[in-house]
C-alpha cells in the first residue's frame, strides 16, 4: 500500500469532522471519495496533505507514519493538493506559477513547463500572461500540471470537475484518466459519471465516517446505489 | 505604441543607465547634498519594499534598522576604526545581525501583528540609544562621526559621498531586482498571495521570509550608513518610531512591489517634503490627502498607474 489511513479522528476545536476513518491506497490506483457537502471529504484530504492533525490515529505514507508531517514535508515526499477552488497564484505569471512548482524538485524550468504543456498544449500560449486572467478550466489544468512536476507519488484532488462547463469537464477528466497506472490519486468527486469513468475503487462518506466501500465495477458504475450517498 | 514587453525589457536593460542619468541630472536643480538625501531615501525605500511591496508585510518600525546601520557606523567610527569601508561592512552586518535575531519572532507574525512588533522594537531600540546605552550613543545629542581618506578617496567631499551613495543606489537596484526576478522572489510573491499554498509546493515559508528580514533590515542599515556618510553625526531622529510614515507613504506613493516603484516613490516623497513646506506651512496635511487620493484612486501607485496604462486588459488578453 502506497498510503494507509488508520482509524483518525480529526476536530476543528470541539467540533469533531472525522470519525475512525480507515482507507487505503495501493500503488498507481485511484480512489474516488464520495459523500454530501460536510461529510468530511475535503477535511480527509487536508489531513493526508498535512494540513490537520488527527487527534487520533496513524496516516502512513510510503511505510512511513507522517502523522503531524508539514504541508512541505509531505510535499517533498511526494503528495500534492490540487484544491477545490481553482485558485491559481494569480498575480504571477504562468509561467511563474509552473517554475515556482519546479525549484522545490528536481525538475528543471524545460521539463516542468513540458509536463503543464503535454496535459495542456494551449497553455503555450498564456505562459507569459499573468494567471488570474485564466479562465476556470484553464486554471484546473494548470493546477493539475503543476501537481505532476516532480513525479509526484501521490495526488489529492478535490472536486476537480466542480464548476466547469461540459466540454472542460471532459478534458480535465482525460487528463485524470490519462495519470492512471502511473501513480496513485484520491479524487474527492460528486459527479457520478466522472466517479464511475476513472475510480479503481470508491469509498463513501457520511458524517465524517466511511461507511462503505465499493470495489467491483459493476457497482461503481452502478449510480443509483452511489448516489444514495449524495 | 511599443508593445508593452518591449518597454519594460528596454527599461530593465538600461534602468541603472536612466537611474544614474536622473540622480546626475537632478544636481543642479536640488544641489549635491540634497541630490544625495535622495539617493539614500531611495535605498531605504527598496529595503523596505521588499518586506512590504514583495512579501506583503507591513512594517511600522524599519527605521530601527535605518538607526542601527547609522549608529553602528558612528560608534564603529568612534571606537574601533576611521576606514569607511570596514565601517560600512560592520554596518551593514549589524543590520543584518538585528535581522537575524529579531526575524524568527517577527516573521512568525502578519498583518497588524507584523507591523505593531516592528514598531514595538523599533522603541525599544529607540529607548536604548536615547537613555539606556546614552553613555555611548551620545543620548539626545548624538554622536559624531569621522572616515579617513582611503588613497583618493575622501569622503569629506560631498561629490565623493555622492558618487559612493549613487553607486550603493544602483548596487541596491541590481540586487533587488535580481532578487526579486529570481526563484527567491517569486516564491516572496507567492507568500503574499497565499502562504499556506506555497508551503504545500514544498516550500518551508519561514526561511525565505527570514532571509528577505534580513537582506532588507541589511539594506536599510546601509541606508543607515550612507546618511551618516552624508550628515557625519548621528541623532535619535534616525531611529524615531515617528518616522516610519515616511518610507511607507514613499512605498505607497511610487507602487509597492517594484524596484522602479520604490525609487519613484523615494524621490517623490523628498520632492514633497523638500520643497511643499516653502509654499504651505502645514504641509503634513497634504501628505494625508495625497495618500487619501492613493488609496482610493491609484492603489497601484505612481509607478504601478503609469505602467498599468501599458498592460492589456483581460478582454485584450482574451480577444488575443
Amino acid at each position: 500500500m502506497l498510503l494507509s489511513v488508520m482509524g483518525i479522528d480529526v476536530a476543528y476545536g470541539h467540533a469533531q469532522v472525522l470519525s475512525d476513518v480507515n482507507l487505503t491506497v495501493g500503488v498507481n490506483e485511484t480512489i474516488c471519495i464520495v459523500g454530501r457537502n460536510g461529510a468530511g471529504k475535503t477535511t480527509l484530504l487536508r489531513t493526508i496533505a498535512g494540513f490537520l492533525a488527527p487527534k487520533k490515529g496513524y496516516v502512513v505514507f510510503n511505510d512511513h507514519n507522517v502523522q503531524g508531517q508539514s504541508p512541505e514535508n509531505m510535499a517533498n515526499l511526494g503528495v500534492r493538493y490540487v484544491y477545490q477552488d481553482k485558485r491559481v497564484f494569480t498575480k504571477l505569471t504562468v509561467k511563474e506559477n509552473i517554475q515556482l512548482a519546479a525549484f522545490p524538485t528536481n525538475a528543471t524550468d524545460h521539463e516542468a513547463i513540458d509536463t503543464v504543456v503535454n496535459i495542456y498544449p494551449k497553455i503555450s500560449r498564456f505562459m507569459d500572461k499573468k494567471a488570474g486572467g485564466l479562465s476556470g478550466g484553464q486554471r484546473q489544468l494548470l493546477l493539475l500540471g503543476r501537481a505532476l512536476i516532480g513525479s509526484p507519488k501521490l495526488l489529492l484532488v478535490d472536486e476537480p470537475t466542480e464548476g466547469l462547463a461540459a466540454g472542460t469537464i471532459d478534458e480535465v477528466c482525460g487528463v485524470l484518466e490519462s495519470m492512471k497506472g502511473k501513480l496513485s490519486c484520491i479524487i474527492v468527486e460528486q459527479n457520478l459519471a466522472v466517479i464511475a469513468r476513472l475510480a479503481d475503487r470508491v469509498y463513501a462518506m457520511r458524517d465524517g465516517r466511511i461507511v462503505s466501500e465499493v470495489a467491483e465495477r459493476s457497482q461503481i458504475e452502478d449510480r443509483a446505489q452511489l448516489e444514495s450517498y449524495l | 505604441m511599443l508593445p508593452p514587453s518591449h518597454w519594460s525589457d528596454t527599461l530593465r536593460k538600461y534602468d541603472l543607465i536612466i537611474i544614474a542619468a536622473i540622480f546626475l541630472a537632478s544636481i543642479p536643480v536640488l544641489s549635491i547634498q540634497r541630490t544625495t538625501d535622495f539617493i539614500i531615501f531611495c535605498v531605504f525605500v527598496l529595503g523596505y519594499d521588499l518586506l512590504y511591496g514583495y512579501m506583503g508585510r507591513l512594517s511600522f518600525g524599519h527605521m530601527l534598522y535605518l538607526g542601527v546601520g547609522a549608529y553602528a557606523t558612528a560608534l564603529a567610527s568612534e571606537y574601533l576604526t576611521h576606514n569607511p569601508f570596514l565601517i560600512l561592512i560592520i554596518a551593514i552586518a549589524a543590520g543584518m545581525l538585528v535581522g537575524v535575531i529579531l526575524g524568527p519572532i517577527i516573521v512568525r507574525t502578519t498583518g497588524a501583528c507584523f507591523a505593531l512588533i516592528n514598531l514595538a522594537f523599533n522603541q525599544v531600540g529607540f529607548f536604548l540609544v536615547v537613555t539606556g546605552f546614552s553613555h555611548y550613543t551620545g543620548g539626545e545629542d548624538g554622536l559624531s562621526a569621522y572616515f579617513s581618506k582611503i588613497g583618493p578617496i575622501n569622503f569629506g567631499s560631498k561629490i565623493t559621498v555622492y558618487v559612493f551613495s549613487l553607486l550603493c543606489l544602483l548596487a541596491t537596484v541590481f540586487l533587488v531586482r535580481r532578487l526579486t526576478s529570481s526563484p527567491f522572489g517569486i516564491l516572496l510573491r507567492t507568500i503574499k498571495e497565499n502562504e499556506t499554498r506555497a508551503k504545500f509546493l514544498g516550500y518551508n515559508t519561514f526561511r525565505y521570509k527570514w532571509a528577505a528580514f534580513i537582506i532588507s533590515a541589511g539594506i536599510s542599515a546601509l541606508a543607515g550608513f550612507l546618511n551618516i556618510l552624508n550628515y557625519t553625526y548621528v541623532t535619535p531622529s534616525f531611529m524615531d518610531p515617528g518616522r516610519n510614515v515616511e518610507v511607507i507613504f514613499a512605498s505607497l506613493i511610487g507602487g509597492a512591489g517594484n524596484v522602479y516603484g520604490a525609487v519613484v516613490g523615494g524621490v517623490s516623497y523628498m520632492l514633497i517634503s523638500n520643497y511643499l513646506p516653502r509654499y504651505i506651512q502645514r504641509w503634513e496635511m497634504f501628505l494625508g490627502i495625497a495618500l487619501l487620493i492613493l488609496v482610493f484612486r491609484f492603489r497601484m501607485g505612481i509607478w504601478g498607474y503609469v505602467t498599468g496604462l501599458l498592460v492589456p486588459t483581460k478582454r485584450e488578453i482574451a480577444n488575443d
